[in-house]
């Protein structure tokens, strides 16, 4: 019962059906109305007819006593108070079945009737000047009353039993088609809503498959642009952009799982070698020295992962109107780039002296608004990435750190002259786990997602981050934040 | 025997090495695809180790390489363990696949009953006369006594016992029981013989006068 309340084909169906009846019966009143009124302007043409052939009678009566001229009510009604009137039989003739007349005084004194009147003759009442008239039905008959105020009123009227009878049949006609054009509607409306909701039954399949997990199948498009149409486009754009999301979270889940399984086997297959029987001292610590920078790799692996994890979880800010206002997951604050660098730097030249690398700086205010914490990391990737990327056989190597303003915009620039990135790369070092020198160098801080990290917090903050590079001439990472207000 | 491993990840390349080296089995390695490609190509080897993701050409593109004109056991390493990718694996030319991580002794294992299949043995227990081989314990025995060899002695017994009945030059036996890196002296594998025929009998060995040594 509730599916049948609740179906929408039944819903339209219903609504169809009263919506229908309500139109069809109103046409069907209307209809009858109209022939209604129709009959009785028919019967008050006959009526004034017969009244017209019974004046100009009475009139022809008159007028042998005077010659010519006008006969006026007064005298017509002299005439017929003096009773010296009489009617021709085919004019008696013509009041003697369902018709009926009646000439009175004023008084009420009957002047001159037709064989057979009804008792409960109504007449309208003398009117000052001149003449009334009116037609009105009374129960089954139909009058044409007139009334002079200088002579007498008159009744002519007749029994529309007939037109009534002929007016009921119709009438029974009417409500007949009707409800048989209710009936082939409500037919139609039943095949059109079926029809209407048709590709709704068909999207709903389809989406029931994707939920079922088959998330490449999409709804067939291939109707005619239709709001259901619009509506199929809408969702399939929605699923694309789910079943890429999925795709890319699926890939990352799989990328990360092989980036913590080849170390996992390291750690395995070196254990597992070493138990196998007595060693020397300098073997097991060769080994305890593979696990350790194994047990490293994994760590930076998987600090990288959930740092990651951390930075796609907050979201990308959305009010542009305040950049410093509070956000839901990320306390942002006024942030100056050239302090941040400059903790960087001194936190990484050590690496810097160690790989005989000179670091540049041309630290100018940058005054952003950020999450303080997420841009340090942002700014130690950056640089990091440039003095790992140096060729360590390389003269006059050098790490250039730019930090400004530029109209609204605060930039952070990191420059190197290492060995730059081929250029079918550089669309790629922003991936996740896309290493340009693919042979890993076992340097167990190079985990594939620094880029990566980076190109998220920079999304985070509504900005860019670009890379420009001549291979063989260094390589470029520009970083462009909106200034703070 | 002579095993290739191609590994990208140094660590893993250095350990799997390691590990197969304690098996007595001669080792030579390469850290990237073409390098891999090339070396398998030009070496005889016994059994490949090759990993799935790797630089310049990865697993599928090393194997696509190989067959069909080289017809050397491959046993794939991959971190994917979906259905598949080990179909895929397989339907390459793959002779066999193991996910990271895994069980080294399983892939020891694994590799002995490749190399074992491609020489047409069913057991893993070689009976050769008098003289049994039980190839996953490294042994040999001689009429019931257990007599001790040196691993390279191991070899070369295995590697005759698999390929019994032909006879294998000296150039072929260099090839399959020392790697790379190993020096060989012209007059080495002569030492080893003579040490074998000592300890196992003078007939056990036979000589082909230029063409090389068999048993039979």
């Amino acid at each position: 019962m509730s599916s049948f309340l609740h179906s929408i084909r039944w819903r339209i169906q219903a609504w169809h059906g009263v919506i229908l009846f309500l139109a069809i019966g109103a046409f069907c009143v209307t209809a009858y109305h109209f022939a209604w009124d129709h009959q009785m302007r028919r019967v008050d043409r006959e009526l004034q007819d017969s009244e017209h052939l019974l004046i100009r009678t009475l009139m022809d009566a008159v007028k042998p006593d005077k010659e010519s001229g006008q006969i006026s009510p007064e005298e017509l009604a002299r005439h017929l108070r003096a009773g010296d009137l009489t009617l021709p039989p085919d004019v008696v003739a013509r009041f003697a079945s369902n018709s009926y007349f009646s000439i009175r005084d004023f008084d009420g004194r009957i002047l001159l009737q037709s064989a057979s009147v009804p008792d409960d003759l109504v007449f309208l009442p003398p009117p000052k000047t001149g003449f009334s008239d009116d037609s009105r039905a009374v129960g089954l008959r139909r009058e044409s009353l007139r009334s002079s105020s200088r002579g007498f009123s008159s009744v002519i009227g007749r029994d529309i039993t007939r037109e009534r009878d002929e007016m009921h049949r119709f009438a029974w006609l009417l409500a007949g088609s009707g409800l048989g054009v209710w009936f082939l509607g409500l037919l139609g409306g039943w095949w059109l809503a079926g029809r209407a909701i048709k590709p709704i039954a068909t999207i709903s399949r389809t989406a029931s498959r994707i939920a079922e997990g088959n998330l490449a199948d999409r709804i067939d498009t291939t109707g005619t642009d239709s709001e259901l149409d619009q509506l199929s486009h809408v969702l399939n754009r929605t699923f694309d952009r789910l079943h890429t999301a999925f795709e890319r979270q699926r890939q990352f889940t799989a990328d990360a799982s092989h980036e913590l399984r080849t170390p996992l086997t390291i750690l395995l297959a070196e254990t597992q070698r070493m138990l196998k029987r007595e060693r020397t001292p300098a073997e097991y610590q060769e080994a305890l020295r593979i696990c350790h920078d194994t047990s490293e790799r994994m760590r930076h692996l998987v600090e990288a992962l959930l740092l990651l994890a951390r930075q796609e979880a907050s979201p990308p800010s959305t009010s542009d109107a305040q950049p410093c206002s509070d956000r839901n997951t990320v306390v942002h604050q006024s942030c100056n780039l050239a302090d941040i660098l400059g903790e960087t730097i001194a936190q990484l030249q050590p690496l810097a002296d160690a790989r005989g690398i000179k670091i540049e700086t041309h630290l100018h205010t940058a005054s952003c608004c950020g999450d303080r914490s997420s841009l340090a990391i942002l700014a130690a990737n950056l640089v990091g990435n440039a003095l790992h990327h140096h060729r360590s056989d390389a003269p006059d190597r050098s790490v250039t750190i730019t930090t400004g303003y530029d109209d609204e915009l605060v930039f952070l620039i990191v420059s190197d002259n290492g060995p730059g990135i081929p250029v079918e790369d550089q669309t790629h070092i922003f991936e996740r786990f896309y290493r340009v020198d693919k042979a890993r160098t076992g340097d167990s801080a190079h985990t594939g997602l620094g880029l990566a990290i980076a190109k998220t917090i920079v999304g985070n903050h509504r900005g860019t981050i670009k890379v420009q590079s001549v291979p063989g001439a260094g390589a470029t990472f520009t970083v462009s934040l909106p200034a703070a207000s | 025997m002579r095993l290739l491993v191609i590994e990208d990840d140094p660590a893993l390349q250095r350990t799997l090495a390691a590990s197969l080296r304690e098996e007595h089995y001669a080792v030579d390695t390469a850290s990237d695809g073409a390098e891999g490609l090339a070396k398998a190509r030009e070496g005889a080897y016994d059994a490949i180790v090759l990993d799935v993701m790797m630089p310049k050409l990865d697993g599928w593109e090393v194997l696509a390489g190989l067959r069909p004109a080289v017809a050397t056991p491959v046993l794939m390493l991959t971190a994917r363990d979906t259905v598949p990718d080990l179909i895929k694996g397989l339907n390459h030319g793959a002779d066999d696949y193991l996910t990271k991580p895994f069980n080294v002794d399983e892939l020891l294992a694994r590799l002995r009953a490749l190399i074992r299949r491609s020489a047409g043995q069913t057991h893993s227990l070689i009976r050769l006369g008098g003289v049994f081989l039980d190839t996953v314990g490294k042994r040999v025995t001689c009429d019931g006594e257990e007599v001790a060899l040196t691993p390279r002695e191991y070899s070369l017994v295995e590697y005759l016992a698999l390929h019994r009945g032909e006879v294998v030059s000296r150039a072929r036996l260099y090839d399959h029981l020392f790697d790379e890196d190993d020096d060989t002296l012209s007059n080495l594998l002569d030492v080893h013989v003579s040490n074998l025929r000592k300890k196992l009998g003078h007939d056990f060995i036979t000589t082909r006068r230029g063409h090389g040594y068999s048993i039979t």
